[in-house]
């Protein structure tokens, strides 16, 4: 699509200078970062649904190399390069075309689009931030002619404090977030977990782990390392003893655990369930969390405030959509996170999208977790959705 | 090659060319070579229709993928890498009772905390964590590898391709665990992998399989009909599909296919 027509490119690009306009004069500073980018940092941190779609090669050097698939995390890395302590308060913004596999591009898929956005690193305040993102979004798509769109929006942050309330051990918190951004395996992982758990297959080492003592982990590792001496097995490649305990304790550990209750997975899933202006649906998150007996007072108090800073950015909260379950698309996702959309046109509709990712920075090498959110216009889209067109 | 001719791909060297040729010749479908002994031509006793082509076994399965050959001799692992719709593309004819080779998904045996594949997600989320990067899979067989890493929720990990020696990979430190083939599981313990419970991605043997999407004049037609009968006298002609069960559309597309005009 992007080069079929120069007619076309011109008006895509003249769209594109009115939008990067709007973020100049909000303060954006506009970056171009790298179409070729090294491969390993996006294929680690992007998730599965995009990793499969990434154009990935290798130069003479033999360096593994990738056309940039978004470019959230292209701009990461120049900030990273500009501050590689992550501390400093940062705001970009850019206008370029990404790479995507598609197994039959076509017009509403092309394997080749434009996307215009910005990222605000380093802002302390978030939910200030967050509303400065979205308002912003909001002027350039409306600057473009984009009317009769709705906002979907949903706070991953939320269902992070949610499971950290309830009566859930921290490992399986931690494998119900590892599952979250796959829907089926989530349901999968949280049946497993409330029924009870299977024993080790072998039974030698079943016996070990149940001889592991929790408290004294390197007492543990040692006991492990005498195991694997006794059978002759020979400590083999990057996964280390630390990593092979770990996960024997936690099985002895899951032995000795009473299954998640079934009120616990009924709350998990009620929740996810939840759905409504952003009002409505944080009031009956409030009433599930009382029913429950459990404290979200402070996440909870985190999203009525970036309400309050939404409308003082003069957006109209009502008409916002709020998903409990939204924003399992991007595994680097922390937080808030939004889409513009024209109802009823599917994939050709979704014209921006958006959200915070605290730790990205950090998984692509920055010292510590940094506040970041961002959010990129499809413009292609964006262009083809104005005056009711195709 | 001869456009009324029906093209029969065959392993060029090796083992597999060997049992292949035994396996025709037992039916009565004795090999020759045409031209001088290591010309890559060849053609089938009393069957003037029919040309074999000498060609490596990963390109029978390009070939069969575009049409190039009507017929070949492969492994099924090989298919099922190259050809990503083979059960459209393809009509597995035979499986042919050599060549045997299982396609499994193999760790370091002093995992002793990992047996199946649903332990092997855990030890890559803790893996992630620990190391800032994703547990490495060295295979060959990068598209059989992803199918079933995605039916089995396995998503913490990247493809590392290895064209050789994939299983001194973990040992080199090049990749965490691999996916390869194996047929006594020797050279895995050799090297100090173990095979996962439930990590038997694909059981392999050499296969006859028709392209489907392979031109048909008549006399090749002709041809093929004339081969699968001559194979069926042996009892040669069960069809089979991905789990190893015969598909009814398979067995019953052989005879109905028509060649538009």
């Amino acid at each position: 699509m992007t080069a079929e027509s120069a007619l076309r490119f011109e008006a895509l690009e003249v769209q594109a200078e009115q939008i990067m306009g709007i973020f100049a004069r909000a303060g954006y500073e506009r970056v171009a970062p790298s179409f070729i980018q090294p491969a390993d940092i996006f294929l680690d941190c992007i998730g599965e649904a995009l990793r499969n779609r990434t154009y990935v090669f290798t130069d003479p050097d033999g360096q593994e190399l990738c056309l940039r698939p978004d470019l959230t995390i292209p701009a990461c890395r120049i900030y990273l390069e500009r501050n590689p302590h992550a501390d400093a308060p940062a705001r970009y913004a850019y206008n370029g075309p990404a790479f995507r596999y598609q197994a039959e591009p076509d017009a509403l898929r092309p394997r080749e689009f434009r996307q215009a956005g910005i990222e605000n690193f380093g802002a302390a305040d978030r939910e200030q931030a967050d509303a400065e993102v979205l308002a912003l979004i909001l002027d350039a798509v409306r600057l473009a002619g984009l009317t009769g769109f709705e906002i979907r929006c949903g706070d991953l942050g939320l269902f992070r404090a949610l499971l950290s309330a309830l009566p859930i051990p921290a490992r399986w918190q931690d494998r119900l977030l590892h599952s979250f951004w796959r829907p089926g395996a989530f349901q999968s992982v949280l049946r497993r977990l409330a029924s009870p758990p299977a024993a080790l297959p072998d039974p030698a080492i079943a016996a070990l782990a149940e001889r592991l003592d929790p408290a004294d982990p390197l007492a543990a590792e040692q006991e492990v390392a005498a195991f694997l001496d006794a059978k002759a097995l020979t400590l083999l490649g990057a996964r280390n003893l630390g990593e092979i305990t770990t996960r024997l304790l936690s099985a002895a550990a899951d032995m000795r655990e009473q299954p998640l209750s079934g009120h616990v997975v009924t709350l998990v899933e009620d929740y996810l369930k939840i759905s409504g202006t952003p009002d409505a649906a944080l009031a009956a998150i409030a009433a599930l969390s009382k029913d429950a007996g459990i404290d979200l007072a402070a996440p909870l108090a985190v999203c009525r405030r970036r309400q309050v800073l939404l409308r003082e950015a003069d957006i109209d909260t009502n008409a916002l959509h709020f998903d409990a379950d939204f924003g399992r698309q991007f595994e680097y996702y922390s937080g808030f996170v939004f889409q513009i959309e024209l109802p009823g046109r599917g994939i050709a509709g979704q014209i921006a999208g958006g959200g915070r990712y605290d730790g990205l920075l950090a998984s692509i090498g920055a010292e510590r977790d940094a506040p970041a959110i961002g959010s990129a216009i499809h413009t292609e889209r964006l262009l083809a959705s104005k005056g009711g067109a195709r | 090659m001869s456009a009324e001719k029906l093209i029969l791909g065959v392993p060029s060297k090796g083992r597999l060319m060997e049992q292949t040729a035994d396996y025709f010749a037992a039916r009565g479908l004795a090999f020759a070579r045409t031209g001088h002994e290591r010309g890559y031509r060849g053609e089938i006793a009393g069957f003037d229709d029919v040309e074999i082509a000498y060609l490596s076994a990963s390109e029978i399965a390009r070939h069969l993928q575009l049409g190039r050959i009507h017929l070949g001799v492969t492994g099924e692992d090989l298919i099922r890498e190259h050809i990503a719709d083979a059960d459209q593309r393809c009509d597995f004819v035979a499986k042919l009772g050599f060549g045997r080779a299982d396609v499994v998904v193999a760790v370091p045996e002093c995992w002793i905390d990992v047996a199946t594949v649903a332990d092997l997600e855990e030890a890559a989320a803790i893996f992630y964590r620990e190391h800032g990067r994703r547990l490495r899979v060295a295979t060959k067989y990068m598209n059989l590898t992803r199918h079933f890493f995605a039916r089995a929720g396995l998503v913490s990990y990247r493809l590392v391709e290895s064209l050789g020696a994939t299983e001194g990979t973990p040992a080199a430190q090049t990749a965490e665990i691999i996916v390869d083939i194996t047929t006594t599981g020797t050279t895995l313990r050799a090297n100090h992998l173990k095979i996962l419970a439930d990590g038997l991605i694909l059981r392999s043997e050499a296969c006859l399989v028709a392209s489907r999407v392979a031109a048909r004049p008549d006399a090749v037609r002709v041809a093929e009909a004339r081969i699968r009968t001559q194979l069926a006298q042996f009892g040669a002609t069960a069809t089979i599909g991905a789990d190893g069960e015969a598909p009814p559309r398979a067995r019953a597309s052989a005879g109905k296919r028509k060649r538009p005009g």
